[in-house]
């Protein structure tokens, strides 16, 4: 909680300190007329709208003090609210140093507009990134993205790094607040490279760096049920991959067609291994991941051939057992979100009798690996529920099948204030059961939750 | 938890903003005492730019009357020369065209000299041959104001145009050097 607060606050400091830049330069007191006035707005816009925009870029760099702080899949939420008012700054920026400019010109602003793209060098680059800007926010709203595939969307948002690239050129050779020999063009020089470094470093150079020591290959594809199949993989040291930290990785599976798509999954078995079968395979690390076939993407899958190297990034996510603050532990998990709770109840430490796992499905055969998840459940003595049918009506229980519509979630785990609590699953289903967790008194700290939908 | 980061957050930046603003203020009122030191030394400005005043093809060498020094009322703290004096001798000829430098103007980011280009009667280019220059920061917002004074000047085809925005200095410099120039091609 501490590590959340203190991220607040950089963020606002960090707006904060834009402004400042601005102001120490005696941008205040350059207003005279509103020809300047409207210029310095459009300048704070400027600012701030980068600043968001640096911000944006690291809550999505996998920062491990971030993604340990709120989690990865909350820092995400975080980067999307941040896009509308990023490029609604950025929108301001521009229009508003078109009128001032325009203004102290004698021209309207579209001749100014015009006049910064043909004569100003740089400027022409600052209005694609505008464009691309506008491209990659509206793409990625969520009403726009239904229309498209995942992988049209990933690709759009790869641009941005075209439009920030594109965006900075003209604030430091057009901006004349980050002048050569500014103080403020060193903080801004410094911020845009400790972001463009984190990025380099989290998102790529340790990727590739994990990709070449695991040495990840399909070893088989197998259909759990009609739309669901499990991926194993071997490797090298996979014992050394997650350890105590998330079970979610980013794959990508190196195959024609397939390499460029990156999907999120959760590991559905903790690295094990395989003992050699003489004249069949030698001894194999082996680990898992179970997809449900939820785009064209995840359809591709079941027609991966063993052998198809595989690119990882991670590991990242809360479903870990460094996450725990309890000795107790409730698992709630629905649809595919039961998958990841399979790997985390192999692994993480309790004793017989301090764990109790919830699984919601709309039929018995949406309990995903439910045969694992018994066997695992005898052997470790937890207490496990299914919740089967379909959804209640009633409000507030609607994460219930309608059987069990009046129960509560202390119905099933009594210690549930005393535990840490592990909910995947869709995010609206989620949300309840948050909801009824605080309820029954769990912190804050004990909530493990991960989304499962991108 | 909500209540803690949002009081901290706010007291957090309000400093940063009154450190910047405090800062504001210091360098607003070293740029004033700038411009009551540039003033006094506009004499001396001007003087050393009227005899680099007027163009090439002008023998007015002894172009020596300009260095009136203004500026210390619209608080740019530009001491413009306008070489004005210079001019009328050299004029004539400059009807065929030709190529005419206006004087050196002094500002408080630095010396702006333009060159005029005129062919039959047309201004037909204008290079800087210096632009502001000090303090580093001056160099972007010349980069930025000379293409865009250039191109205004060649449309409008005088020397009487609206200045840039946030390079008032910068064009008010570069049109009066302009405008000397302009005046020795008796344009």
């Amino acid at each position: 909680m501490f590590r959340t607060d203190m991220l607040t606050v950089a963020l606002w400091v960090s707006l904060a300190a834009a402004f400042s830049l601005w102001l120490a330069d005696g941008g205040f007191s350059t207003i005279s007329n509103p020809t300047q006035a409207i210029t310095a707005v459009g300048i704070l816009a400027g600012l701030a709208g980068m600043d968001l925009v640096l911000l944006m870029l690291l809550l999505a760099a996998r920062l491990p003090f971030v993604d340990g702080a709120v989690g990865h899949d909350r820092a995400l939420e975080f980067h999307r609210k941040l896009g509308k008012p990023a490029l609604y700054l950025l929108l301001v920026h521009g229009i508003f140093i078109a009128i001032g400019y325009g203004m102290a010109e004698g021209l309207n602003p579209v001749s100014e507009a015009i006049a910064l793209w043909v004569l100003v060098p740089d400027m022409w680059l600052a209005f694609v990134a505008m464009a691309l800007f506008i491209a990659v926010v509206v793409t990625s709203l969520v009403a726009v993205r239904r229309r498209f595939p995942y992988e049209f969307w990933y690709v759009i948002h790869l641009l941005t790094y075209v439009a920030v690239g594109t965006a900075i050129p003209h604030q430091f050779s057009v901006g004349g607040l980050f002048a050569d020999g500014t103080w403020q063009r060193w903080y801004w020089l410094l911020l845009c490279i400790a972001t463009g470094s984190a990025l380099a470093w989290f998102r790529v150079a340790q990727p590739v760096m994990a990709t070449f020591r695991h040495q990840l290959t399909v070893r088989r594809v197998v259909r759990v049920a009609p739309d669901v199949v499990s991926v194993e993989m071997s490797g090298l040291r996979l014992n050394e991959l997650s350890g105590t930290g998330g079970r979610f990785f980013v794959w990508r599976f190196l195959a024609p067609g397939m390499w460029w798509q990156a999907h999120p999954y959760s590991l559905s078995a903790e690295p094990h291994v395989v003992p050699s079968v003489p004249g069949r395979h030698p001894r194999q690390e082996v680990l898992r991941i179970t997809v449900r076939n939820l785009g064209k993407g995840s359809a591709r899958l079941a027609s991966l051939k063993p052998g198809t190297k595989v690119a990882i990034e991670g590991p990242y996510g809360v479903f870990s057992t460094a996450a725990r603050s309890r000795k107790r532990i409730v698992m709630i998990g629905a649809g595919i979100g039961i998958t990841p709770l399979r790997a985390l109840l192999e692994s993480t430490p309790f004793a017989p009798g301090q764990a109790t796992v919830l699984l919601r499905g709309r039929n018995e055969e949406e309990l995903f690996l439910n045969d694992e998840i018994l066997e695992l459940c005898r052997k470790r003595g937890v207490t496990l529920f299914h919740l089967i049918g379909p959804r209640s009506p009633l409000p507030g229980s609607e994460w219930l099948p309608a059987s069990a519509a009046h129960t509560t979630l202390q119905d099933y785990a009594p210690d549930i204030a005393d535990a840490d609590v592990y909910i995947c699953g869709p995010s609206a289903w989620a949300r309840e059961v948050i909801a009824e967790a605080k309820g029954s008194g769990v912190r804050e700290e004990q909530l493990h939750y991960e989304r499962f939908d991108w | 938890m909500r209540i803690r980061a949002g009081i901290s957050s706010a007291l957090a930046s309000a400093a940063i903003l009154l450190v910047g603003w405090q800062a504001g203020t210091h360098v607003s009122d070293s740029n004033a005492s700038a411009v009551t030191t540039s003033s006094s030394t506009g004499t001396i400005g001007g003087s050393s730019a009227g005899s680099a005043g007027t163009g090439t093809t002008s023998d007015a060498t002894t172009g020596t009357s300009s260095g009136s020094s203004s500026g210390t009322t619209t608080g740019s703290g530009s001491s413009s020369s306008s070489g004005t004096g210079a001019s009328a001798k050299a004029g004539a000829s400059a009807k065929a065209g030709g190529t005419y430098t206006g004087t050196s103007v002094e500002t408080r980011f630095g010396t702006v000299q333009v060159q005029v280009t005129v062919k039959g009667g047309v201004i037909t280019d204008v290079t800087a041959l210096h632009l502001t220059d000090e303090e580093q920061r001056s160099v972007q917002i010349s980069n930025r104001a000379a293409p865009l004074l250039r191109s205004e000047v060649l449309s409008a085809q005088s020397a009487n145009v609206q200045t840039i925005g946030g390079a008032t200095i910068t064009s008010d410099a570069y049109l009066t050097s302009l405008q000397a120039a302009l005046d020795a091609a008796n344009f």
